[in-house]
């Protein structure tokens, strides 16, 4: 490149580490070394078997995520492509609602306001999980749609032509292109409600992995360590799950070239 | 059941006062997102060295850790690591410029290097100044770029000042929750603020996909 160039690569270098060292020093600095020093993280061991319970209930809400997402998501992608106009507003008017407010709020509205409607009581963890299920369902649908899309037209006019039954040509034709596509998509989203879960157990005090620490927290009057250890946990598995899609997702492209 | 209309309409300063505070939270993180994304995105436009390593590092841990757990974290942790007083606004704008910051990062990246490397090339084989090639060759291009998924952000931001109640700031989710002990109308509240938040939302995804859609028509990739 140019001088210029290099140049500007230079200021860019050498301001970034400048920020980064000013910023570092800062923190070196101010912390409050005496409470560092007083850190020990053997007590969780001790509340060992909750969090495995409260971890054993995030993983069961992600899963459950996933196969609801999938299960509904492929019905209502199916539902969005049909000739029936209002059976497509209603799929819309689904995932729009469904993708464009907070889950905290759809959990809080499913906990306290649905069972004025239906006169069910629900416990935190069914309305956790029915909260979970339907956004998972309004946000795998607009994914199986997307891949749906991308089949190319002509093999589902040549499935058409060939006279196939409609059951046929979703589930031979359309749908096993479709869901290859988008299974990096899927993967990604369920590591999306991985981290949702969290919403779940603390806003609906549902004992998954997260509201365990933060009640081993309360039990023992130290917030740090716990809660340390619970983001040092959604990280590293958070983490570890995106650098697997990604080494699917390329390996997926890969093959179709 | 019954749906009492005359309850919101009664409590409707302190609905509007909720969706005020969270959309106020909203602009303050999306400055500050703003500010650490980009110096972020710098380090992650180097190639290689210790610059790209840790912008890497730094958008990973704050993509990975779920958001509810960072403004927790931050909440409670933060200011006795620090030995130092924050409010509840203060860890919730930390929290979330921290997490928005990790986003903005990729999102700027991703304008930036939309640019033709023959367009910076070219305006360097002009002469022209480096600061007039990035206000004028880079920026504009860029930020057309960058807008879907900027906005995109955007809701995703208003969605997360959402959990923001869960440390008692006085948004709507903690505006509803406080009408509805008081009042017993839980029915009412949630279902008004779901629809506060979806006018919110909803306009600017629609925007987000009309212009990505647009932007995929104009250039084809």
């Amino acid at each position: 490149m140019t001088r210029v160039g290099t140049l500007a690569g230079l200021v860019n270098r050498w301001g970034f580490h400048a920020v980064l060292l000013a910023l570092g020093a800062l923190m070196l600095t101010n912390l409050n070394w005496p409470l560092v020093r007083s850190f020990e993280f053997a007590f969780i061991w001790e509340y060992r078997t909750a969090l495995f319970k409260g971890f054993g209930i995030t993983l069961l809400l992600t899963v459950e995520a996933g196969i609801v997402g999938i299960l509904f998501g492929t019905l209502f992608a199916i539902g969005s492509q049909s000739p029936f106009a209002p059976l497509r507003w209603l799929v819309a008017a689904y995932v729009e609602v469904f993708r464009n407010t907070p889950l905290l709020v759809q959990l809080l509205w499913i906990h306290f306001a649905l069972p004025l409607v239906t006169g069910i009581n629900t416990t935190a963890l069914v309305s956790g999980i029915t909260g979970i299920g339907l956004q998972a369902a309004a946000y795998y649908t607009e994914i199986m749609r997307a891949g749906i899309q991308a089949v190319p037209r002509g093999q589902i006019e040549a499935a058409q032509a060939l006279g196939l039954p409609a059951r046929t040509r979703w589930t031979r034709v359309i749908l096993p292109p479709a869901i290859r596509t988008v299974i990096p998509a899927l993967l990604n989203q369920n590591i999306s409600f991985f981290k949702a879960t969290a919403i779940v157990g603390m806003g609906l005090l549902v004992d998954d992995f997260f509201n365990s620490t933060l009640r081993v927290s309360n039990d023992t009057f130290h917030f740090i360590e716990p809660l340390t250890f619970a983001a040092a946990v959604y990280l590293v598995l958070g983490w570890q799950a995106g650098r697997w899609t990604l080494r699917l997702e390329r390996r997926l492209t890969r093959g179709e070239r | 059941m019954s749906f009492d209309i005359n309850i919101i309409l009664r409590y409707y300063p302190e609905l509007l006062g909720g969706a005020w505070v969270a959309v106020w939270m909203t602009a303050v993180s999306l400055v500050f997102s703003s500010a650490v994304g980009a110096v972020v995105c710098i380090g992650k436009l180097q190639k290689y060295g210790a610059a790209n390593r840790l912008a890497t590092a730094y958008i990973d841990l704050f993509r990975a850790t779920p958001e509810i757990v960072l403004i927790i974290w931050v909440f409670y942790c933060l200011p006795l690591l620090f030995d130092v007083r924050i409010g509840r606004y203060g860890c919730a704008i930390i929290a979330l410029s921290a997490y928005g910051g990790a986003y903005m990062a990729e999102i700027f990246r991703a304008g930036v290097q939309a640019v033709p490397r023959g367009q910076t090339e070219a305006a360097n084989a002009l002469g022209i100044p480096i600061f007039h090639i990035a206000r004028r060759v880079i920026v504009p291009p860029a930020i057309r770029r960058m807008m879907p998924a900027l906005v995109n952000f955007l809701t995703e931001l208003l969605k997360a000042t959402s959990l923001l109640a869960l440390i008692g700031v006085a948004e709507l989710i903690f505006v509803a929750s406080t009408l509805g002990s008081k009042t017993f109308a839980y029915m009412e509240f949630y279902t008004a603020i779901a629809v506060i938040y979806f006018m919110i939302i909803f306009p600017l995804s629609v925007y987000a996909r009309r212009a990505e859609r647009r932007r995929l028509r104009r250039t084809g990739n």
